[in-house]
């Protein structure tokens, strides 16, 4: 469908005028939302959105793109949350420093993470990270220096003389960093590091033989994954403003991947409506039995096989078959739908 | 033409930012409903905590049964956090900024889901009342908006370790505890106690919220040759030291938290192990005779799902609110918040399933004019579950 006729138009970042044109309708929304939503809790809904979509971003770029698997990003989120507030607390750094840096505190250690990664594959690797993202959160726990068990309450957010206190501030902080974010990624991608990426997912061996260095790259996807994850925990510690490291738990590194999965490997796009969706099942699905007929129907269900009190584990059962349905009928994700009804339509009505 | 959509969308988005933004949130009362929310766990490793939230529900239900309060009914909003902070402040926000609004917040389990949203209620001067956790932090600082009804693990430390030294004749007491805030309490409760009795804890072991294995822990209090072991721990790993201590052939007198003080729960999974250990209550027993528990049980019969236990969590819940009920009757027809925080602090010597719970009016030096309820009783797990009350109210400052 788009036919490419030279290497920079593959590159461009917009390879068609409407694209830009909806690139800019959707700039345009992104502006107007929280003017436009009936009560501020959409906007921390949108909040907690655009944190996810700046950690899927940078998972995909591992999981998706490299090929490497990791259960550990509640391990890098978490790192990204306490160094952001401990520079700011203790080192007594502006946010608009602080947050970069623990970024990158957070890629030297995807970095090093990505060091046995060298060596191992596929379930060995997901096992390495899994350690990682479990007892990172244990050793802060520890430590008095970070607050211990009893957590760490965040500072003022202020950028400039600009004072961040609603939620409607941060939405512009942390959308705006989304878009400029995505965009990196998709430059990324587009570029040389992101074909080395790909041609190490889909055989290293070959991709060595043609000159990708194995080390570089890998290392690198682990660190530039670990650095979106690092930052969007920075946003993260300031949306609750209060974190301990027990909110930091397997499920959470879980639930990320779920995001990759759902919304399609490998695909930029995917990442961000994957995002979107499971945030938004996660928020919402307590809502279900409020729906009617088939709240009381879910109800009874619940109270006759799952939960000894009736009230609702059935959320997640719900959660679970919603991701399994999307990966039975389209395994490639919410991309592949969308893939499928773009070549649906390009034929319309034939 | 494609610059000249792109001018109309912007025009319309426009209009809509200029249109949006002047709905004011409401206060949460009605001429007919006064809408209270609260967060509890219902699923999750701490879904058992969850039943404080129900049981909460059950006494408005009566409450409404009854003919409500002045005229309104109370509409309660309940949602699952899954003890996730993040969830807790997605709720509490979703809720309060709704169209008609939550005009108070009820208990809410669990210290972090609260710390996590415990600026934003002030910040609007939403009434909290009763956090369904012992932490210190509800009331140190004192906060206008916020009353804490549910008395201080410290304190709990504070009066089991003196019937301990006094009644017992203990002298070496030692402590195992959970290594954060709730574990710390009970140390410094235990340490200033027997502090006043000249004496000291022999040995103090904290565990983690991961360990699985006790016997090194045991070890050391084994060979500090303690004679008394206050358990501040979750109860699993309450009930995995008392099993692990009997099988090493160590047997000190147990005691421990309120929070293990659900004796047929604790008597079930430690399967009859429990039994002897001496726990700290803030509420009367669900098997109480007292009128009010019994027509609280009736409540229950008439209310409650099918499969939900009549125990010590769920009747907590409808204590922890009991003086949030008695402040909006008190505060008559004409309802708002300010009016109901006066009302609250008048509160004084109100008796209801719980102890003695006494406010004051705001003072920022004063965690008392917070702070409601300082009292506990110490009761005795039996072989059935059932429980033995060994004094009677103390207030252990």
């Amino acid at each position: 469908m788009d036919r490419k006729r030279s290497y920079y138009e593959d590159v461009a970042l917009f390879d068609s005028k409407a694209k830009l044109f909806w690139f800019f309708v959707l700039m345009a929304f992104l502006v107007a939302y929280p003017h436009i939503v009936p009560s501020n809790s959409y906007i921390y809904m949108a909040n907690l959105m655009a944190i996810n979509i700046i950690v899927v971003l940078g998972l995909n770029l591992l999981v998706g793109f490299t090929g490497q698997i990791s259960l550990g990003h509640a391990g890098f989120f978490c790192v990204g949350a306490y160094a952001t507030i401990t520079l700011m607390i203790h080192a007594g750094l502006p946010f608009i420093v602080a947050l970069p840096a623990a970024a990158l505190i957070s890629a030297l250690l995807g970095f090093l993470l990505g060091l046995p990664a060298l060596r191992l594959e596929g379930p060995y690797l997901s096992i390495a990270t899994l350690g990682f993202g479990i007892s990172i959160t244990k050793v802060i726990g520890k430590m008095q220096f970070f607050g211990g068990r009893q957590g760490l309450h965040a500072p003022e957010l202020t950028i400039g003389s600009w004072n961040l206190d609603t939620d409607l501030d941060f939405y512009y902080l942390a959308v705006g960093l989304t878009v400029l974010l995505t965009i990196a990624a998709r430059n990324i991608v587009k570029t040389r590091v992101g074909r080395a990426f790909i041609a190490i997912r889909e055989d290293d061996i070959a991709a060595q033989t043609t000159g990708v260095n194995l080390t570089y790259y890998k290392t690198l996807a682990f660190a530039l994954s670990a650095f979106y994850t690092g930052l969007a925990g920075g946003l993260f510690a300031f949306v609750l403003r209060f974190i301990e490291p027990e909110m930091f738990t397997l499920l959470m590194s879980i639930l990320f991947l779920a995001m990759v999965v759902v919304g399609g490997l490998g695909s930029i796009m995917g990442s961000i409506t994957g995002a979107v969706l499971i945030t938004w099942l996660d928020l919402q699905l307590r809502h279900i039995l409020t729906i009617p007929y088939i709240g009381d129907w879910l109800r009874t269900l619940s109270q006759s096989w799952f939960s000894i009190t009736g009230v609702s584990n059935i959320q997640y059962i719900v959660l679970g078959t919603i991701v399994v349905l999307i990966m039975v009928f389209e395994p490639l994700g919410l991309y592949g739908l969308w893939i499928r009804a773009k070549k649906y339509w390009k034929t319309w009505p034939f | 033409m494609k610059i000249r959509s792109v001018l109309a969308i912007m025009a319309a988005l426009v209009l809509c930012v200029f249109s949006a933004g002047t709905a004011l949130a409401q206060n949460g009362v009605t001429d007919t409903e006064i809408h209270i929310g609260q967060w509890g766990p219902q699923t999750g490793p701490a879904a058992p905590w969850g039943a404080v939230a129900r049981g909460t529900g059950v006494l408005f239900d009566m409450v409404n049964a009854q003919g409500g309060i002045h005229g309104r009914k109370i509409v309660y909003h309940m949602f699952d956090d899954g003890y996730n902070p993040a969830k807790t402040m997605a709720g509490v926000k979703e809720l309060q900024e709704s169209s008609t609004g939550i005009f108070a917040w009820a208990s809410g389990v669990g210290t972090a889901p609260g710390l996590a949203v415990k600026e934003y209620l002030a910040s609007r001067q939403v009434p909290w009342v009763g956090p369904a956790s012992g932490s210190p932090h509800w009331s140190e600082p004192p906060q206008r908006n916020l009353f804490g009804v549910y008395p201080l693990y410290f304190l709990e430390a504070k009066t089991l370790t003196r019937y301990a030294v006094e009644r017992m004749g203990k002298k070496r007491v030692a402590i195992m505890y959970q290594n954060d805030d709730y574990g710390k309490n009970g140390v410094d409760g235990a340490r200033e106690e027997l502090a006043s009795h000249g004496l000291e804890l022999v040995e103090a072991v904290p565990v983690e919220l991961t360990d699985t294995d006790l016997r090194s822990h045991l070890l050391r209090l084994r060979r500090a040759n303690a004679d008394c072991v206050l358990l501040w721990l979750s109860p699993t790993h309450a009930v995995m030291s008392v099993g692990t201590a009997k099988a090493m052939n160590f047997t000190p007198q147990f005691m421990s938290t309120s929070t293990c003080s659900d004796f047929p729960l604790m008597i079930h999974i430690s399967k009859g192990l429990w039994e002897g250990v001496i726990t700290a209550s803030f509420g009367e027993l669900p098997t109480s005779g007292s009128p009010l528990m019994l027509e609280y049980r009736k409540a229950f019969d008439q209310f409650a799902a099918r499969e939900e236990r009549w125990g010590v969590f769920f009747t907590a819940g409808m204590g922890f609110v009991e003086p949030m009920v008695q402040a909006l009757r008190n505060a008559g027809r004409d309802l708002t918040r300010e009016r109901f925080i006066e009302e609250m602090e008048k509160i004084q010597n109100f008796q209801g399933i719980l102890g003695n719970i006494s406010f004051k009016p705001f003072d920022a030096n004063d965690p008392s004019s917070r702070q409601g309820q300082y009292e506990v009783f110490l009761i005795e797990c039996l072989a059935n579950g059932d429980a033995r009350r060994l004094t009677g109210w103390i207030d252990a400052r």
